[in-house]
């Protein structure tokens, strides 16, 4: 291969690769959201998705409503830039979840309809490595590029400027500021080339809420959520790749002006497929599902999800046009 | 012995009355141990022939080793240098099968079947003596007379010199051998380069293997299989010619995962930088004189200053790959060294190392495969398309490192294998064990050839070089022996008037003395004779032959001895025939060149800047 079109290759690999996903649905990122590219690289995703389940999937709490079956389409579109920190890959990211959301609550033979629409809160996202290779500073770095046994830590910030209607239960936003503390590990298993890459992958993370204190009319605590990621990812070919995922939760415990909910202790297992279109898009499909979820108070949940993810880094798309390729 | 010691030792503890007996057997112990004395002693004061191990890299350069100037670390090889002599002017041929017919037989490659390469034989060669494709049956081989001599024979490698039953090692003279009859294809396993021959042909003591040996891998197998080989006969007194016909460095680059990260980004300051530190340290090691000038550039390669990093990244891996090569071929005779030493036969056995022919700068598998919508085209995208460089090294992967490298790995000639420049046909030598005398760690620069070896080995192991051989009058030999050099009685085997001579492809050289004249296919030559003193321009980087014609005269007059002596037939084709209308036309290199390129930003002076005026 000469030298251009294997550059060409990995930096469609560096850019097209899950940049950014929504923390939102089944509180969990896709695979290889966490591989590591050149520094000063952005990407744009576009994820798209639709949900149903007995808890708002907008609320990273996940708190159960027994009994009731909400429907929720969503989008987020994002922004997200790697950057160099003391030699570390870093990135920083802001997501805009949008789409709206309706379920039916039934009681006492009673059957209660709410919707809600509009923009929920945003995100903002840090995600620094600490150990594995050094940051990409340039493209012998990228063409070196093996992440080995890496482990990073993640900060998210969620904003509580979402739409809010402190009068009914089913909201976008959430009327309260949360966040997520995490420490994604990406541990590369055989060689690191193309249509032969596997990868086990971590994430252990801590959800931490702040109280509601409107929430329809009363006040709405959540204790810190335990959560464990995890990704089993192999390349089928150079462009199309799959997973297997699962997601375990446990916490999280709910209680309304003093009255408990119940603590969440629920498995989600799922899959995603991976394709990269072209040297600048990548598009993944996945599914999933939470398992023993029959009674009334388990979590039930499932979801599709299509995402695209546009990257771009100046030095390639000039490289591009110099060659003659746009 | 031990038996009667021990019936003597029972009959004193237990039987006095036995005393008699007792002085009996003393008596004979007595007399056998009289009798065998002198024997014994003679047998010990004898001196026993050596061991012979020839150790060939295929395509390693001159400047590979440490040895010679290299940052590529080769211990081993290094200590037998160390412990022996280096030899600074030793010519191969230009390419594989031909030196290893030189090295073989002794006879110039137009007599003994190897006129041209199998793979490139021209039309109007066909069906000639002397340019069968493989080593004729005119021409005896060193196992075949080493082994008529008394010496166990074994070959491990690579053989590419005929792959039917009377053309291959075991009938050519090895009692034991596990050889790769092809001239290269996969380290891992059988996969070949072309479609018309996709699968490498392997012998093992005469029987072609259906399949390869568990945990193949080509330089760890070879050494496996030696050693196995000197162990079985181990004990019978007999000494041991080993061939040890190294596969590596030629690409293929194939490695073991742990030899491919021992350089990484080492060489991304590009090949001119580490041909300069190079010839550094041969100065410095008297491998080639203070003063000695580096060859040109080639002059379609870029500087490697004006290259993106990442192309200097990707190129220069190529290159890391390539020293892990060596660095584990290295590990490998050393390992064979080590056994020797073990079983107590290093210091009887004579070792001579060096490469088969000038680093490879030509892209074979371009030439194979490079046209989309061929059959070797779709042959290679089924089994050689691990294109990814995370990829190199494994099997499905062909990497080789280019014209750039090759003349790193060639410091400080021009050219590379396939030529008849210094970089295409001389090499490092190294010659270690009980034959030399000389100083160890020595350097000389006397002139020696390939085919030196055959009288020069025959000598050591105490045998000739005969006229006939089963009822076959046999050529003369092309060398001379090295016994008086490894002795320090001479510095050279060659007088000032004795000349070498090589055609291949079409190129023509003739070296005599100082001087060398050379032919070769535009635009590496110029189609004409070119003349060079290689005492004062060892690069060869000026053509004299407009200046001295008389020389050019009396050369082209040996040259056309040499071609009536050695039926030398010029080939109608060649494999070189349309290079000039390939490359870039030839333009002088001169460093600097434009400064359009090279010249750096101007930094005004700081106390002469303004801001503009409103």
């Amino acid at each position: 291969m000469k030298p251009v079109a294997w550059l060409r290759l990995v930096f469609a690999t560096m850019l097209a690769i899950g940049v950014l996903c929504p923390p939102q649905a089944l509180a969990q990122v896709p695979a290889r959201f966490y591989w590591k590219t050149l520094e000063n690289a952005n990407a744009v995703p576009l994820i798209v998705e639709s949900l149903s389940g007995n808890t708002n999937p907008f609320d990273p709490a996940h708190t159960v409503t027994p009994g009731a079956h909400f429907e929720a389409t969503l989008a987020l579109p994002g922004y997200a830039r790697t950057f160099s920190l003391f030699d570390r890959a870093a990135v920083a990211a802001i997501l805009l979840p949008m789409g709206r959301v309706s379920g039916d609550v039934t009681v006492g033979g009673r059957t209660f309809n709410q919707s809600a629409d509009g923009f929920g809160d945003p995100t903002l996202e840090f995600d620094i490595n600490v150990l594995g290779p050094k940051a990409q500073k340039n493209i012998p770095d990228v063409l070196r590029y093996e992440p080995g046994f890496s482990v990073d830590l993640l900060a998210d910030l969620m904003v509580p400027i979402g739409e809010y209607d402190s009068s009914q239960p089913l909201n976008i936003g959430q009327n309260r500021w949360y966040g997520r503390l995490g420490m994604p590990i990406v541990w590369q298993l055989g060689p690191w080339v193309p249509e032969r890459r596997t990868t086990l992958e971590f994430l252990p993370a801590v959800w931490l809420f702040g109280p509601n204190d409107n929430f329809v009319g009363k006040t709405l605590k959540t204790d810190p959520m335990f959560q464990v990621d995890a990704h089993l990812t192999r390349d089928f070919t150079e462009t199309f790749w799959g997973a297997l995922d699962a997601a375990w939760y446990t916490g999280g415990q709910a209680s309304i002006d003093g009255v408990q909910g119940e603590k969440l202790n629920n498995l989600g297992l799922g899959l995603t497929l991976g394709y990269q279109m072209n040297e600048n898009l990548n598009l993944t499909f996945g599914y999933m599902s939470t398992l023993n979820d029959n009674a009334p108070g388990d979590l039930r949940m499932n979801k599709f999800m299509v995402s695209f993810v546009y990257g771009w880094h100046p030095m390639v798309e000039g490289m591009r046009r110099l060659k003659g390729d746009k | 012995m031990e038996t009667v010691l021990q019936r003597l030792t029972l009959a004193i503890v237990r039987k006095p009355r036995n005393l008699r007996w007792l002085l009996r057997m003393l008596t004979i112990v007595g007399m056998v141990a009289a009798l065998a004395a002198p024997a014994i002693g003679s047998a010990a004061d004898a001196p026993r022939r050596p061991n012979i191990v020839v150790i060939l890299g295929d395509d390693l350069g001159f400047a590979d080793m440490g040895s010679f100037g290299s940052e590529i670390k080769t211990p081993n090889l290094d200590s037998l240098a160390t412990a022996g002599v280096r030899f600074t002017h030793f010519y191969t041929h230009a390419s594989c099968s031909p030196t290893r017919s030189l090295l073989l037989s002794g006879v110039d490659t137009h007599l003994n079947g190897m006129g041209n390469m199998d793979e490139w034989t021209a039309p109007n060669q066909r069906g000639v003596d002397g340019y069968e494709g493989v080593l004729n049956n005119r021409v005896v081989t060193l196992p075949q007379l080493l082994k008529d001599a008394g010496y166990h024979t074994y070959m491990v490698g690579k053989w590419h010199m005929g792959k039917a039953p009377s053309q291959i090692p075991a009938a050519r003279g090895f009692e034991r051998d596990f050889s790769l009859l092809d001239g290269a294809g996969s380290y891992w396993d059988m996969t070949n380069l072309s479609a018309a021959s996709p699968q490498s042909v392997f012998t093992e003591d005469g029987r072609y293997l259906t399949r390869l040996p568990k945990d193949y891998y080509a330089t760890k197998t070879y050494t496996d299989k030696l050693i196995e080989f000197i162990d079985a006969n181990r004990g019978d007194g007999k000494p041991f010619f080993a061939y040890v016909s190294h596969q590596a460095p030629h690409d293929p680059f194939h490695l073991p995962q742990e030899w491919r990260s021992r350089h990484v980004g080492e060489y991304d300051k590009g090949w001119d930088a580490v041909r300069q530190e190079r010839l550094k340290r041969q100065i410095e090691l008297g491998i080639v004189p203070a003063g000695t000038q580096l060859a040109e550039r080639m002059w379609f390669l870029p500087d490697p200053v004006v290259l993106a990093p990442a192309s200097r990244a990707i190129l220069g891996k190529k290159m890391e790959l390539y020293a892990g090569m060596v660095e584990n071929l290295d590990f490998h005779v050393g390992r064979l060294v080590d056994h020797l030493k073990k079983i107590g036969e290093y210091e009887n056995t004579v070792f001579i190392v060096f490469g088969d022919n000038g680093a490879e700068g030509n892209d074979l598998f371009a030439m194979i495969t490079g046209s989309p919508g061929s059959r070797d085209f779709l042959f290679a995208a089924i089994k050689w398309s691990q294109t990814h460089p995370n990829a190199w090294g494994d099997p499905g992967s062909y990497v080789s490192y280019g014209p750039m490298w090759a003349q790193v790995s060639m410091t400080p000639f021009s050219q590379y294998k396939g030529w008849l420049g210094e970089g295409g046909i001389r090499n490092a030598l190294i010659v270690s064990g009980p034959a030399v005398k000389r100083p160890k760690g020595s350097v000389n620069h006397g002139l020696m050839h390939v085919a030196d070896l055959m009288p020069t080995l025959l000598e050591i192991a105490g045998a000739g070089y005969p006229k006939t051989y089963e009822g076959r009058e046999l050529p003369p030999l092309f060398g001379t022996s090295w016994g008086r050099v490894l002795a320090g009685q001479a510095e050279s085997p060659r007088t000032e008037q004795d000349y070498l001579a090589w055609e291949i492809f079409g190129n023509r050289a003739l070296l005599q003395g100082d001087w060398k004249l050379r032919w070769e296919y535009r635009s590496f030559g110029k189609g004409q004779w070119e003349l060079f003193n290689l005492a004062a321009d060892p690069a060869e980087r000026k053509d004299l032959a407009a200046e001295r014609p008389d020389k050019v005269g009396a050369l082209a007059a040996l040259w056309d001895s040499y071609v009536r002596t050695n039926n030398v037939i010029l080939p109608s084709r060649s494999v070189f025939e349309t290079l000039e209308d390939n490359l870039p036309m030839r333009v002088p290199v001169d460093p600097g060149y434009p400064p359009l390129l090279y010249k750096r930003q101007f930094v005004p002076p700081k106390e002469m800047l303004a801001d503009p005026k409103p």
